[in-house]
């Protein structure tokens, strides 16, 4: 399920979002424990996803302050998301352990369960290659 | 027709620093001896490609070693290894691969190595001018910090995966998928080696201020590096290559940290570009 609370084109995107994950064979396949959950930081807009089980049970666009709690966060500027969505991104905007040593992405809050789900997430950020940017 | 491999491989004893080291390598062609380093926390199958390259293995006697504790390749024969922390240093390294030319009796042989085998690459044309007719640093710089990182090893996430996904981004995007996998499925089999790897590669490794003290006329070096390398860009390689005397490097488009492995078909118009300037180099100052 998603959850809008404005900007309905993001909704599309947050849909598209979920449906490609939950349709994707490799974090099907190895997603049985695949559970976090975290921000997508664009500035323009934010966006938390959910995962249990290998499944995005929930992505909240844009929620408030205090709306959706989340275990890390993913966060760059929106021209940075705009090269992650192209088929084929330009150097450095190719992942996540690239932009964040050599463009403006931080990855903060709980690493851990970054590290703990690295594969998983390694492989939906992947995805916004074939569904765009979130912005 | 049979579709047996011409590749071999072997073990050979030697003794380094007072440890003592059964190494697995494997080999194919004849000609000038090319000692190939793989990168940190792997082994020599990321070589795949080239040790069945003909045109290479027609002129060169292509050797790729596992370093000890990695691969086929044992930790120490000889010490208790499992009571302390492993953490390469340059000094061991580089008189490993020496003892290993050595033991194998190799004359006037060309080294290769990517990433912290780029780097020891400088290290040995500094160290060892004499020992090798030339060095290709591959992903290398004069100094790569950053790496040295507790993810690696750490009990409450899977290393495997942390250290296998952990360099994904590394490669590029253009290059071949199942190659790409290839490389990530090496990288789960190396976490407990990796860190280790990375202590030499992110901190006791640094040569800023010390590239001119390489004599590029006695030992050429070249050096290439990926466009989507994020640790070593092509930018620090470039850099590193104009402090050199006479050191070269090429910009490998579409390419990242791991070339041999992640695309080798790519990588091998570099290389030969980058093996024909280094015997041109020898040639003219000989």
């Amino acid at each position: 399920m998603t959850v809008s609370t404005r900007a309905p084109s993001r909704q599309a995107w947050a849909e598209a979002f979920a449906d490609a994950s939950d349709s994707d064979a490799e974090i099907q396949a190895h997603g049985k424990y695949f559970n976090c959950s975290y921000l997508i930081d664009a500035t323009e807009h934010t966006f938390v996803v959910r995962v249990e089980s290998g499944k995005v049970t929930e992505v909240a666009v844009d929620p408030g302050p205090l709306d959706v709690p989340y275990q890390f966060a993913i966060r760059a500027s929106a021209e940075t998301w705009r090269e992650f969505g192209k088929p084929v991104p330009a150097p450095m905007y190719h992942g996540i352990w690239a932009a964040s040593f050599q463009r403006d992405m931080r990855l903060e809050g709980d690493l851990l369960v970054l590290m703990q789900n690295l594969r998983c997430i390694t492989r939906q950020i992947e995805l916004l290659r074939v569904i765009g940017s979130p912005v | 027709m049979s579709r047996i491999s011409p590749v071999t491989g072997h073990y050979v004893t030697l003794e380094v620093d007072g440890l003592e080291y059964k190494v697995f390598y494997l080999e194919n062609g004849t000609g000038q001896p090319l000692v190939c380093q793989h990168t940190a926390g792997c082994h020599n199958h990321q070589w795949r490609g080239l040790l069945e390259d003909e045109e290479i293995t027609s002129q060169y006697r292509v050797i790729a070693y596992d370093l000890p504790r990695h691969g086929k390749s044992d930790p120490p024969e000889n010490t208790e290894w499992w009571k302390e922390e492993y953490k390469l240093t340059a000094d061991h390294y580089a008189n490993f691969i020496v003892a290993l030319c050595d033991a194998l009796e190799l004359e006037n042989p060309l080294f290769m190595g990517s990433s912290f085998g780029g780097t020891i690459a400088l290290q040995l044309a500094l160290r060892h001018p004499d020992r090798f007719a030339g060095v290709l640093a591959v992903e290398g710089a004069d100094y790569s910090p950053g790496f040295y990182l507790d993810w690696w090893q750490h009990p409450q996430a899977n290393a495997a995966q942390v250290c296998a996904s952990g360099v994904w981004d590394l490669m590029a995007p253009q290059s071949p998928e199942s190659d790409r996998w290839k490389t990530w499925f090496y990288y789960s089999q190396g976490s407990e080696a990796f860190k280790g790897d990375l202590h030499f590669y992110s901190v006791d490794h640094d040569l800023r201020g010390r590239l001119g003290e390489i004599d590029g006329d006695r030992c050429p070096v070249v050096m290439l590096t990926g466009e989507y390398d994020y640790l070593t860009t092509p930018e620090d390689s470039a850099r590193t290559a104009g402090q050199i005397k006479n050191g070269r490097f090429i910009t490998m488009p579409e390419i990242g940290h791991f070339p041999m492995s992640e695309n080798h078909e790519r990588f091998r118009v570099h290389l030969l570009e980058a093996l024909d300037i280094l015997q041109g180099a020898k040639a003219s100052s000989e």
